[in-house]
Parts: structure tokens; sequence; C-alpha cells
């Protein structure tokens, strides 16, 4: 009746995810016609389907190029992002901002550091970021839901419990919270509070799949077979719950850039600027922001671009893994 | 009532032949629970509401009925996939009903089971050869790696498929290859009892032929033991020796195959076997229905008294009603027939002593669109 | 359409084809795969009082068939050739409106799956009455009524209460029931079954069919009944097709057909089913492989390699439907 509200969609939204990773089958078998190569794993065709899909294929050039500049910056960025090159230019009253000009073609920050070279270093910071944030949501939520998904009764209803008073808190608002109450913040606050925000995503989803996996046929089929419990939480419903977790991995990734640019924007992130973020950046772009805003476009349109290209990703990746999706 | 000769022989087996599976008074019941916080119990489904049940070593034995009857329930209560609310199931003679943990996950080797949708009980990300060895490995029996391999052809062999068979992937089969896997990964653990959870209804017609004279060319080599749960009834008449037919819970008729079928004592029997379509167009026009009124009751309220008496035509009043009547050998014509059934009146039913209440036609669908149209005729 | 309720029963045969449907082919095409011809050049015809079977496994084209003959196919991915003329005018070109139109008020179609059919979130007894306004033009207080009748019609118990139900509170039965008295209640003159039964526990079966048989000798209705049973054929149709592959292999009356099967895959079939009336105890005679051994009928007969007596001519030729009457066969080498 009434609209639903923003949290209840968002479980919703997990639980529909955790859905498609229950029938992996699809509807392969209705028609038999569906002829496929022999010894193909599931994995196999849908990487098949993968790279014949062109939103997939952009997403992963986008995040290719990211990947690359990140692992490369320091060798091609044409100054040291730290020094203070065109310090003398800069006049706090008429030049705050020194412009473009030969050798520093976007010109310099308020510290005359030049800013391609911070753009370029900073998708190093951001990746780290990212992808640390994600894989520590990740193990986090992974070990709740498989706690939950495997034993089920009260250790679920209580993880459970705990995954919902965490998800009820708006994300944000729970990583500014973890960020604000470490003493000095620092790389590894953001983080930790970045990756906070994902552990009840990851583990509700994760547990919504392995329910599903529990009383699936083929689970059931094992424990008839006398295949003892541990094996069937790990060979069999844990590889089956993955999909979703995978693909929301992808999209945890961008969400985690954001989010970290977000603390970096109002000042719970990293305080050393020597090692340049594009949240970072943003964030102290502020002051300038009427006069000099391409201090904040720059960083703000690599932040867009690459949770774009982590998005498009994730979201090809899910069609490919949906088994409604193919027939 | 012509009994055909071999199967004559069909007497209550509780006390003579070697039981295999032998399952007395097993209930299982569903809580259904509500509540916020605190699940509260506030009623129970009778999936399975008392049954006995034995099963002779080397025997099949089917058993039919409509979905929500239980039949698929009572199969997983016998292999321990759902524990029993009450009663003892002993296979070979050991209660595994009682049985809990690594003890009774030990003692599946005994009792397999083969089920419905070979898609879905197939895990789609292991290879046939995992699937195959997983079962083994667990009891075992896979410790020698020449010979799990040599045992491995030997199962494809016997469900029928090639070793290339081992390195794919179960999407990668048709639904009867599928489950000729299932079948060779029950094989597998060398059990006594196969438990089959409707085998052959997922499968193709052209194809469920193949299943069932496979289950039957096993059965012999493997001296293997069947309790067949399907809903087709022409299948099940087919591959058992012995049929017992459940309704709501319990079982309301039992007796050798051909028996059952040339002359079903039970009211319920009578009227499942006489809607069975019959691929013979002489057949069918001949052909006497017993249609039965409405639907079954829901097994969370089961009627009191004779669990079929508010669909059942030779309905008698009070006692149907009032007493639910108990599984109990008949004697037709002062000759026991060799059927148990759950009926009261059985005997008066079969000597046309009492006869059916004819449900009368509602008026016919024509008359009604006539009426109609002649009332509003725009279209 | 009001003179087929008022004048008497219309002869079984040897009328003006109600429907008929005319080298009908559909075309699944999808994105980097190969196009799949589900549906290859079915012809047939139903008449006004007819029951015409379509029988075939999954996968043979059955559906597809009807769905493409009431315009439900999804709008992209596909395409349809041929025509399927009702009444003169062909569906397949129909404009999308027009066809809604046709839908409710000459063509009915009734579904395996009852509930997916109906809205859950609309009482029965809304839908019915929705049908009864908008094809028929009776005004709502007008039509509560007549959907109170057609549910008791067609086997509702307590019509009063069910029409205040939503679908879900019904059994299986009761929601095919109201589907039917939904399609009944536009008074189709055609009405599509696809595996009306298949759902349906066989008890319920026999009161849904019952039903169905009752409706098309009362009320004149043509029934196209799709099915994979060949029990329901045998006592319901009067015309049986058997597909295989997406194309008609064998044709004839129920009687001739069940008698004398001269297809190796009508024949096949016959003898692989358990019969509750046959002998018992000998093995069956399975049809070996699946519908993925399948060749294309490009060159050969698709079910070559799984025939029981095939000739080599089988793999070289597309065997062409031989058709005398009622009777067609598409087979080199037929049994007998």
């Amino acid at each position: 009746m009434s609209p639903a509200n923003p949290f209840t969609r968002r479980k919703d939204r997990i639980d529909e995810l955790a859905a498609t990773a229950a029938s992996p089958s699809g509807g392969i078998a209705e028609a038999g016609a569906v002829d496929e190569k022999p010894g193909v794993s599931l994995i196999a065709s849908a990487w098949s389907r993968l790279k014949r899909s062109p939103v997939f294929l952009l997403g992963a050039g986008i995040t290719l190029v990211f990947v690359v500049l990140a692992l490369v910056s320091p060798l091609i960025a044409p100054h040291d992002p730290a020094a203070g090159l065109l310090l003398d230019q800069v006049r706090p009253q008429s030049n705050p901002v020194p412009g473009p000009q030969d050798g520093f073609p976007l010109g310099a920050d308020s510290r005359g550091r030049d800013l391609l070279s911070r753009l370029l270093v900073g998708s190093q910071q951001t990746l780290i970021v990212g992808v640390f944030a994600t894989i520590t949501g990740l193990a986090g939520g992974l070990s709740l839901g498989i706690l939950a998904g495997a034993f089920g009764g009260w250790v679920d209803a209580l993880v459970m419990r705990v995954v919902d008073v965490m998800l009820s808190i708006p994300s944000l608002l729970l990583a500014f919270s973890i960020a604000a109450v470490a003493a000095r913040p620092s790389q590894v606050t953001v983080i930790i509070a970045v990756a906070a925000v994902q552990v009840p995503v990851f583990a509700r989803l994760l547990r919504g799949s392995m329910l599903a996996q529990r009383s699936s046929d083929h689970v059931v089929a094992a424990r008839a077979l006398g295949v003892t419990e541990r094996a069937i939480v790990f060979r069999h419903m844990l590889p089956n719950s993955l999909a979703p977790v995978i693909v929301q991995s992808t999209l945890v990734l961008a969400v985690s850039i954001i989010d970290a640019a977000a603390l970096s924007f109002l000042g719970l992130g990293n305080p050393n600027d020597r090692q340049p973020e594009w949240g970072q950046m943003l964030g102290r772009a502020q002051t300038y922001i009427y006069d000099y805003p391409h201090l904040a476009i720059y960083p703000a349109l690599c932040i867009i671009v690459v949770a774009l290209g982590f998005t498009l990703m994730g979201e090809s990746l899910r069609e490919a893994l949906d088994p409604k999706s193919r027939r | 009532m012509t009994t055909t000769t071999d199967q004559a022989q069909a007497s209550p087996p509780n006390d003579e032949g070697d039981l295999l599976l032998d399952a007395r008074g097993v209930k299982v019941h569903f809580p259904i629970k509500r509540g916020v916080v605190f699940d509260k119990t506030i009623g129970h489904v009778y999936a399975v509401d008392g049954v006995d049940l034995q099963v002779r070593r080397g025997e099949t034995y089917g058993l039919v009925g409509e979905s929500g009857c239980g039949k698929s329930t009572l199969g997983k209560a016998i292999i321990g996939l759902e524990p029993p609310t009450e009663g003892t199931v002993s296979i070979d003679g050991t209660d595994v009903a009682s049985l809990k943990g690594s003890e009774l996950r030990r003692r599946r080797k005994d009792f397999q089971m083969v089920f419905q949708d070979p898609m879905s009980s197939l895990d789609p990300r292991q290879s046939v050869e995992s699937l195959l060895v997983e079962g083994m490995r667990a009891h075992g029996l896979a410790s020698d790696g020449k010979k799990t391999t040599a045992r491995l052809r030997e199962l494809l062999t016997a469900v029928g498929l090639p070793a290339a068979a081992l390195k794919k992937y179960p999407h990668e089969f048709s639904g009867g290859q599928r489950q000729r896997i299932g079948i060779a990964r029950a094989l597998a653990v060398e059990p006594k009892l196969i438990v089959a959870d409707e085998p052959v209804s997922a499968l193709d017609v052209s194809v469920q032929a193949q299943v069932i004279n496979l289950l039957e060319e096993l059965q012999g080599e493997y001296d293997l033991t069947y309790l067949v749960i399907a809903h087709d009834l022409a299948v099940v008449r087919h591959i058992s020796d012995r049929i017992g037919v459940m309704y709501l819970g319990g079982l309301v008729e039992e007796a050798a195959a051909d028996d059952l079928y040339a002359q079903p004592l039970h009211p319920y029997t009578r009227a499942l076997l006489s809607a069975v379509p019959v691929p013979d167009p002489e057949a069918e026009d001949r052909r006497e229905q017993i249609l039965l009124a409405g639907d079954l009751p829901s097994p969370s309220k089961p009627p009191a008294g004779c669990r079929f008496h508010t669909r059942c035509p030779w309905r008698q009043e009070t006692r149907c009603d009032d007493e639910r009547p108990q599984l109990r050998v008949v004697e037709i014509d002062g000759v026991a027939s060799g059927h148990r059934v759950a009926c009261h009146w059985a005997e008066q039913i079969e000597s046309g002593e009492i006869q059916p209440q004819v449900v009368a036609p509602t008026a016919t669908v024509g008359d009604l669109l006539a009426g109609e149209a002649d009332g509003s005729d725009e279209g | 359409m009001t003179d087929t309720a008022t004048t008497p029963r219309p002869s079984r045969h040897g009328d003006e084809p109600l429907l008929s449907v005319r080298d009908l082919s559909v075309t699944f095409r999808r994105q980097g795969e190969e196009p799949f011809t589900a549906v290859d050049g079915v012809s047939f015809d139903v008449r006004p009082g007819q029951t015409v079977g379509l029988v075939g496994e999954s996968g043979c084209g059955k559906s597809v068939t009807s769905l493409a003959i009431m315009g439900l196919l999804p709008p992209r991915g596909n395409t349809v050739e041929g025509t399927a003329s009702f009444e003169g005018t062909d569906l397949l070109r129909l404009p999308a409106d027009e066809m809604r139109d046709r839908r409710g008020r000459d063509i009915a179609m009734i579904f395996q799956d009852p509930l997916s059919s109906l809205n859950p979130v609309v009482s029965v007894g809304l839908q019915v009455t929705e049908v009864l306004e908008r094809h028929r033009g009776m005004s709502r207080k007008a039509a509560q009524p007549v959907a109170r009748e057609l549910l008791d019609r067609v086997g509702i118990p307590d019509p009063d209460r069910r029409l205040k139900d939503y679908p879900h509170q019904l059994s299986g039965g009761m929601r095919q029931r109201a589907l039917i008295a939904m399609a009944l209640a536009c008074a189709p003159r055609l009405l599509i079954a696809d595996e009306p039964t298949t759902a349906l526990d066989v008890t319920i079966q026999a009161q849904i069919l019952s039903l169905l048989k009752e409706l098309v000798e009362d009320t004149g209705t043509a029934l196209v009944m799709i099915t994979h049973d060949l029990g329901v054929v045998a006592g319901l149709c009067d015309e049986v097709n058997v597909l295989y592959g997406g194309r008609i292999v064998e044709r004839g009356t129920r009687h001739e057909l069940f008698a004398n099967p001269r297809h190796p895959y009508t024949n096949g079939l016959l003898a692989s089913i358990p019969r509750l009336d046959g002998a018992r105890g000998a093995p069956l005679t399975p049809i070996r492989g699946s519908v993925a051994d399948n060749l294309p009928w490009d060159h050969a007969c698709a079910f070559a390699p799984r025939c029981s007596q095939p000739v080599d001519v089988c793999t070289a030729q597309t065997p062409p439907l031989e058709e005398s009457g009622v009777r067609a066969l598409r087979c080199h080498n037929p049994v007998r």
C-alpha cells in the first residue's frame, strides 16, 4: 500500500539477486535443443555470452584503462604530484590557482602541484581504497553469510538481526560514524568505514542464496547420498550461491570509490595529501568551486567514469549469470 | 474380479517374507508457524498421518496418490531426509528414524533416492565424474584410484551412457540422460533400497519408457528393492509388484499390482482408476468415470472420520464421518482378497449393496450461453 | 456470432472451417545464436464444434503454434510466416488492437498454469464480469448474476463466495475452472487449450476434461487441444495432429490414428507408454534418444536418428506430408 521504503526496497533487491542463484539450470531443460559444446562448465558458457555483450566490453574497457593507469601512473605522470612546482605563481588574492601552461596542460592546484599528475597518481589511491574496501566488505559479509546460511536456525536469526540493524542505518551515515570514531583519519580508516557498510549487504545476499540452495534438490540429493554437511556447504551450497555475490562486488567497487570520495570530501579521509586521491582532491576543491570549478570537475569526472565502468561490468555480469536471461 | 495368475499370492506381508523396509506408525507433521519476534505454532500440516509400510527384499512397491497426499513426504521420511514426528522406519533391521548425525549419514549407503527433476537434483557446477565419485568417497568406496575409475565406467555402462560423459556437465545432457546420471549416482554407493520419487514424470513421454526399462533391468542386476512414488497410475502399475494408494496422509488401499487394477475396492481407488485417460479411443468411449466432487481437503484440516468422506460417492451416514477406518484385509465372497483396504463398507460396495450417489448434472453450459446471447447482442 | 448458440448444433464435418492455418512457420532469432525454427509449415483446419488435437513432446512446436495464432508471441526476436484465417480474416496480419479485441470475443485461450493467467490482485468475480462488460457490452450490474451463473456452470461450488475470492485462494482445479468460466464469458467460437490439465491431478483432470467436452457439445465451440498426453487426446479429439520437430508428421481421426498409427513416431509413442488396460510384465518398447538428436528437416527426416525402421532415403530427403482426406502422413517408410 504505502510506497516501499528504501530500506525494504534495498532488502528486496538483495533477496531478488540471491534468488537468481537458486535455479542455475534455467530454461535449458525445456527445449533440449540448446546444445552447448561438450565439457563446457557454466562459468565458461557465461563467459562466452559475456564476450559478446557490448555493455560488458565497454565496462571492462573502462575498468582496464583505469587499472593500467593506476599501475603505471607514477611512471607516466609528467611531474611529482607532491611537489609544488608552480608554487611561485600562486598569489592568495589575485591568482590562487595557476592555470594551464607549458608542461602543465591542466594547470596546478592551490599549492602549485601539477593537476594532471595528481589525477593520474590519484587513480592508484582510489583503486587501493576501492579494492581493499570491497575485499574487506566481501570477507566480512561472506563469513557472516556462510555462518547464517550454513547453519540456519538461531544462528541465522541472530546474524540476520544484526545485519538488519546495520542495513537500517543509511550507509553513508554509518560510514561517517565509523570514520569519525577513528582517532586519526587515515587511508585505513577510510577503507574500514567503507567496507563496514558493505558487510551487511554481502551477508544478506549470500545468506539468501545459500538458504535457497539449502532446500534445492541437488543439496538434498547430496545429503541423501551421505555427503558430510561440511562438504555440502563448501562444495555445493557456496559455489552455487556466489554468482550474485560476484556481481554485487563489481557494483560495490563503484560504490566504495564514491563513498571514499564522499568521506574525503567531508574531511574524514586521508589527511596526508602528498598521496593524492580523487575524493580528497574533490574535497579540497570546494574552496574554489565558484571561481575554479575545473579543480572539482576533473576528479569528479574520473570518479563518475570509473564508477560507470564497474557498474556496466556488474550489470552485464548479472545478466550473463542470471539463468532467466538465457534461453 | 478375475485375478491374474502369478500375482495372486500377495497377502499382507506382516509376518512372512524377508522384509527390507518395515515402517510402522509413521507420522510427519509440519508445524505452521506465525509470529513477528517469536514463532508460535498455530497448527500442523498432517502430511503423513499414521502409515504402516512393508517392502520385501527384491520387490518393487509403488506408492500412488495425488499431489498433497503425502507420498513424497513419506518417501523422504523413510530415507531420513524428513525426520518422522512419530513411528519407526526399520531398514534391514535398523531403525533409521532414531539415527542422527554421522550415524545416519553412514547408514545412507543402504538407501538411496532418485529424484523427480534430474536437472535440479544434479549440482550444475560439478562434472559427472565428481558427482558420481562424491557418494563413493563419502562412504570410503573411492580409496583406490584405479578401482574407482573402473567402477565409474561400470556405472555409466550400467545406465547406458558412454564413458565420455564423465567429463561433461549436467546441462550438456538431455532430460533422460540426466536421469540416468541421477540413477548412476544412487547406484554408486551400492544401496539396497532405492526410493524413486516421480522418476519419470519430468521426462518426455518418448523417454519415460527408457528410464522405466532401465530401472527394471538394474533391479535384477544389482538386487535392488524399489519404492517408487508416482502420480501416474499406469507407470506405477507397470513397474510395481505391490501398490499402496495414499489419500490425505494415509494409505487407503494396498494390493498386488494386477489385483488393484482389476478390482479396486476402496472408493478412492475406484475413482482414481476411472479417471485415468487411456490412449485408446474405443476404451475411452466406453469408459465410465466416477467423477469426484470438489478438491482434496487441506492436509492442515483433515476431515474427521474417513479422510475421503467429503468426496466419496458411497459415503454412509455417521460412521464414515465419525470413525477413521483402519487398513484391513477385505474378504470378497468369503475369500480373503489380498487387498488391504481402509473403508468401512468395502464389501458392501463391491457386492453392490451400497450404490453410489449420483451427482445431479447441472444445466448445460449451452443453455446458459443461449440465454445470454438473447439478452445482449451488441457483439 | 449469436447464431452459434441459437441454431441447431452444427454438423461436425463438411462445414466451412472456422480456423484455417496454412504453412505456419515461426522462427526465433536470438543475438549470437543460430535462428531456430520452432514451427515449420504447419497447416490444419478447425471446424465449428470440432475438437482438434495438437500432440507432441516438449519442443515439438505445439505451444508456439497456438501462441502464434493468438498473436501472443513476444513482438521481437521472431518471424511468423503463413496464414491463420479465422472466417476469412488472417489473424497473423491483424493489427495488435484488433487482435486484442478478437482474443476476448471470438477466440479464447486457457493455459497450463491457471495462476499466472489470472490477475492476482483482482477478485475472480470481477475478472469474469470485466470480460462480460468488455466483450458482451453488459453493464456491471447485469454482468454480475451472469458471472455467478458461469462459475456455477463450470462446477465451482458456492459461487457467491468464490466471486469475492482472489486467485490464490482457489485450488488449482478451481482456478482452471475460473479461467474456463472467463473464456466462456465471451462465448468464444474457438477455444485453444494449451495443456489445460497437465498441472492438475488425475481426478481433477477428469472433471476439467468432461467440462470441456460438454462445452463443445453444447455450444458448438471449436476446440484446439494441445497436449502431450495421448490418453487425453483419445477421449476428446475428433481429429489429431501429431507434431514432431515443428512439423506435422501424422494426422487422422482419433479412431483411425490410434487403431492404425502409421508414422514410426506415433507408433513408437503408443508402444512406449505403459497402459492401465494392457498386459503387464513385458518391458516397454522405448523410442531411442531424445529430441536433442533430431536432424534438421532440410535434407532429412528429423526423426530419422530415433526411428525404429529408418531407410537410406530418410537421411537424404525431406519426407513430404502426403494427405488423403483427413489422413496425412510424413514418412518415407511408414509402419505397415
